[in-house]
C-alpha cells in the first residue's frame, strides 16, 4: 500500500523531465520506481534491467498514464515472480500509449479544458474569484478523477484497464464537453459582439456589426483549421495598431 | 521589491504546473493574471485581461512535439501591465488592446525558452541513462530533480523578465499615447475576444456543435439587444 501511495504521487511528475528523444521516459521510470525496488530487492541485476526498460521512449496523455501506469506495475510484479516475459512489458506500454494519448488529449485538450476555460472566462465577468474557481473545479474534479479511477483499474491487471476504458465513456463524455464549449463560447461570443455593437451605436448598425462579428469568428475559424496560430493573427492586429498610432 | 519576489515564487509553481508536475490548471492565464493583478494591488483589472487571453491559445493543443505559446507568460505580463495602468493612467479600452496585442511577444519568448528547456532536458536524460549504466541507482531520481529545477528556474526568470516589463509598458510606454491615439486603437479591441471564442469553437466543432455555435451567439446578442431596448 505505501509503494503504491509512493507511485500514485510520483505519476504527478511524469512530464518533470519532458524531452524530444524519450519524452516522458524519465518521468515513467521515476514513478514506477518504488514498484520495482519493492519487487526487485535484492536482485540489483534485475532491478537495473527492469529499470532500463523504462527509459525506452514513452509518451501517452499524462492524466491517462496513470492506466498503464498502474497495468505494468501488475505485469512487472509477473515479470519478477517468471510468470511473464520482460520483453511483454514494452509491448504492453507500446501497444495502450498511442491510443490512450489519442483519446486523453481528445478529451482533455479538446474537450475538457475549453469547457472550463469558457466558463471560467464568462463567470469571471460576474466576479473574478467566480471566475477561477469554476474553471479549477470544473476541470480537476474530472481529472482527478478519471487519474485516480484509471491508476486503481490499471492495478487490477490488464482485463480491469480495458474494462475501464470501455466503461468510462470518455468518447460520450468528449461529444458532451464539446457541445457544452460550443455553447458557452458561442454566449461569449455573442456577449462580445453586443458590446461591440453597443459601443458603435444605432439599431440597424448594431446589426451590421453583429453580422462582422459572425464573419470574423468565421473567419479566424477557417485560419486555425488552415494551421494559422493565433498568435499570428494577433501580431497581423499589433502591426495595424501601431501603423494606426504611427498616422 | 516584495511584489516582484512573491510574483516570482507564484510563478516559478505555475510554469512547474504548466508541463513539469500536477497539471491542475493553476497555470491558466484567467488565475495567473489574477493573481499578479492582485499582488500589483488590482484583482479585477488582472482579471479582465486573464479572462480575455484564457481562451485566445485554446486551439493550440500540446500534443506529440508541439509546443503551444505560452499563456502562462502573457498572463503574468497582461496582469502586471493591467494593474498598474489601473492605479495611473486608467485602463482605458485602448490601453486594454494595447497589453493584450503586445502580450503576443511573450507568449513567443516563452515558447522559445520551453523548447530550450525541453532540450536540454534531452542531455539530462541522456546523462542519466550512462549513470545508470554505471552502476548509479540514484541516477533517474536524480534526473528528474534536475529536469523538474529546470522547469522551474526558467519559470522563475520568465515571470521576473514578464512582470518587469508589464510593469515598465504600463509606466512608460502607454502614457506616451494620447487620447485619441487610445481611441483609435481601442477600435480593434472586440477582434482579440472574438478571435478567443473561435479558438475554443474549433477546438469543439464537430457536425453537431457548429449550428449550436452560431444559434447560441446569435440569442445571446438578441437577448443583450432586447434588454437595452427594454431599459
Amino acid at each position: 500500500m505505501r509503494v503504491r501511495r509512493k507511485v500514485w504521487l510520483r505519476q504527478f511528475l511524469l512530464q518533470g523531465c519532458w524531452n524530444y528523444e524519450g519524452m516522458q521516459n524519465l518521468g515513467f521510470a521515476y514513478s514506477i520506481l518504488p514498484a520495482l525496488r519493492d519487487r526487485y530487492e535484492g536482485r540489483p541485476e534485475e532491478f537495473s534491467r527492469a529499470l532500463k526498460r523504462h527509459l525506452e521512449y514513452f509518451n501517452t496523455n499524462p492524466a491517462m498514464a496513470t492506466v498503464i501506469l498502474g497495468a505494468t506495475i501488475r505485469l512487472e510484479e509477473s515479470v519478477a515472480e517468471g510468470k511473464a516475459d520482460p520483453r511483454a512489458v514494452g509491448t504492453f506500454k507500446v501497444g495502450l500509449m498511442g491510443s490512450l494519448g489519442a483519446i486523453g488529449d481528445s478529451y482533455f485538450w479538446g474537450a475538457l479544458k475549453p469547457m472550463a476555460s469558457a466558463a471560467g472566462a464568462i463567470l469571471a465577468f460576474v466576479h473574478p474569484l467566480l471566475g477561477i474557481v469554476t474553471l479549477l473545479a470544473l476541470y480537476n474534479i474530472s481529472h482527478l478523477a478519471l487519474r485516480f479511477q484509471g491508476f486503481a483499474a490499471g492495478m487490477g491487471g490488464e482485463e480491469s484497464a480495458v474494462r475501464f476504458l470501455k466503461e468510462a465513456g470518455i468518447s460520450r463524455r468528449t461529444e458532451d464537453r464539446k457541445m457544452i464549449a460550443a455553447i458557452l463560447s458561442g454566449a461569449y461570443a455573442g456577449v462580445v459582439s453586443s458590446q461591440a455593437a453597443h459601443m458603435f451605436g444605432g439599431a440597424w448598425l448594431e446589426l451590421g456589426v453583429f453580422l462582422i462579428a459572425v464573419f470574423a469568428v468565421h473567419l479566424f475559424t477557417v485560419l486555425f483549421r488552415k494551421a494559422v496560430s493565433p498568435s499570428e493573427v494577433l501580431f497581423l492586429l499589433l502591426i495595424m495598431g501601431v501603423l494606426i498610432l504611427w498616422q | 521589491m516584495w511584489r516582484f519576489l512573491l510574483v516570482a515564487a507564484f510563478g516559478g509553481i505555475c510554469y512547474l504546473d504548466r508541463t513539469a508536475a500536477f497539471q491542475v490548471m493553476l497555470h491558466r492565464p484567467l488565475v495567473v493574471a489574477s493573481v499578479v493583478g492582485a499582488i500589483f494591488g488590482n484583482l479585477a483589472a488582472g482579471a479582465q485581461v486573464g479572462a480575455v487571453l484564457e481562451l485566445l491559445y485554446i486551439v493550440r493543443l500540446p500534443v506529440g512535439a508541439s509546443v503551444p505559446p505560452d499563456d502562462t507568460g502573457a498572463a503574468v505580463f497582461g496582469g502586471a501591465a493591467a494593474a498598474t495602468a489601473s492605479s495611473s493612467i486608467g485602463l482605458d479600452p485602448g490601453n486594454f488592446a494595447a497589453i493584450l496585442l503586445l502580450s503576443v511577444l511573450c507568449a513567443e519568448i516563452g515558447k522559445v525558452a520551453d523548447r530550450f528547456v525541453r532540450r536540454m532536458n534531452g542531455r539530462i536524460a541522456h546523462l542519466t541513462v550512462d549513470l545508470l549504466e554505471k552502476g548509479d541507482s540514484l541516477a533517474v531520481e536524480h534526473g528528474m530533480r534536475a529536469g523538474i529545477t529546470l522547469f522551474g528556474v526558467i519559470g522563475v526568470v520568465l515571470t521576473l523578465l514578464f512582470s518587469g516589463l508589464g510593469v515598465s509598458m504600463a509606466r512608460f510606454l502607454l502614457t506616451r499615447f494620447g487620447p485619441e491615439s487610445h481611441i483609435q486603437f481601442a477600435a480593434m479591441l472586440p477582434a482579440i475576444p472574438l478571435l478567443g471564442a473561435a479558438s475554443v469553437f474549433s477546438c469543439s466543432r464537430t457536425d453537431r456543435t457548429s449550428p449550436v455555435f452560431y444559434l447560441t451567439m446569435g440569442c445571446v446578442f438578441a437577448a443583450m439587444f432586447f434588454f437595452r431596448w427594454l431599459v
